[in-house]
């Protein structure tokens, strides 16, 4: 069970995590997004979205969300194309946290690098429920 | 990939909000937030009802901007955007996009989400090297 992402400090690391953009996965990733545009530039190509997904489900699987976390803000720079069949690496950081009127504020940078160098890196803006002791 | 002007506004895309598209989003995502998934809990929440992922919002911003920009999208892009309201099941979402800015090998446009009742849900900004 991984730690809730309201108990981890700034700085705190996550563990980094890969995986592989399979045929399958991509294949459902772009029918649930209804993607028509990433077929037409040609086959192998892989939405960029779709690895800042992964990025994220990276993020959910070494951190808990808590109850009630929203997402409020994203920023992600797309380095270069990533291609069905890769292997990539996902680790994220907590690198702000506040509180506020009861609630949380962090800020979580997101990284992603598969061996063709790095592909993605974004921060991920989320408030929650500031649980007493949590902070 | 000539730079589109100043003012030019992109193709939109437009998708009809369905739970059943959240839930699949949620399983290819694998993002199982039963604030997105259990109309029950989400009933409970701030939102009342269940809401779709932001990152499924962005993923139509972001074909948008396949479809304008090309590779130029997939290698080289930038986003940058604030989560202002959700989509709900039943919404008929609206990514749209405009440029604001173009020159030196950087073109910026504002992009945003929007519902069918014109309201704002994501805003921020796109830039990719065209």
């Amino acid at each position: 069970m991984p730690p809730r992402l309201d108990t981890l400090p700034k700085g705190h690391d996550l563990p980094a995590t890969t995986f592989e953009l399979s045929p399958e996965w991509v294949g459902e990733y772009v029918a649930a997004v209804e993607d028509e545009a990433i077929g037409a530039l040609g086959p192998g190509l892989v939405p960029p979205m779709a690895v800042a997904a992964l990025a994220v489900r990276a993020l959910l699987e070494r951190a808990a969300l808590p109850p009630g976390a929203v997402h409020i803000g994203q920023e992600m720079t797309f380095l270069r194309a990533a291609r069905i069949g890769e292997k990539l690496s996902a680790s994220a950081r907590i690198v702000s946290r506040g509180e506020r009127q009861g609630w949380l504020l962090m800020g979580i940078d997101l990284s992603v690098n598969g061996d063709g160098g790095p592909v993605m890196e974004g921060r991920a803006t989320l408030t929650m429920p500031a649980a007493e002791g949590a902070s | 990939m000539t730079s589109p002007a100043v003012g030019t506004e992109l193709a939109p895309v437009v998708v009809a909000v369905t739970q059943e598209k959240i839930n699949r989003y949620a399983e290819a995502g694998g993002d199982g937030n039963p604030l997105h998934t259990d109309p029950q809990f989400a009933a409970q929440t701030q939102f009342g009802g269940t809401i779709a992922h932001g990152m499924l919002l962005l993923a139509y911003l972001s074909r948008m901007l396949t479809a304008a920009f090309g590779e130029a999208w997939l290698s080289g892009g930038r986003l940058k955007v604030r989560f202002r309201a959700p989509a709900r099941p039943g919404d008929t979402v609206s990514a749209v996009g405009q440029v604001l800015r173009a020159g030196a090998g950087r073109t910026v446009c504002a992009v945003e989400c929007r519902n069918q009742a014109g309201e704002t849900l994501v805003s921020g900004e796109a830039e990719v090297r065209a």
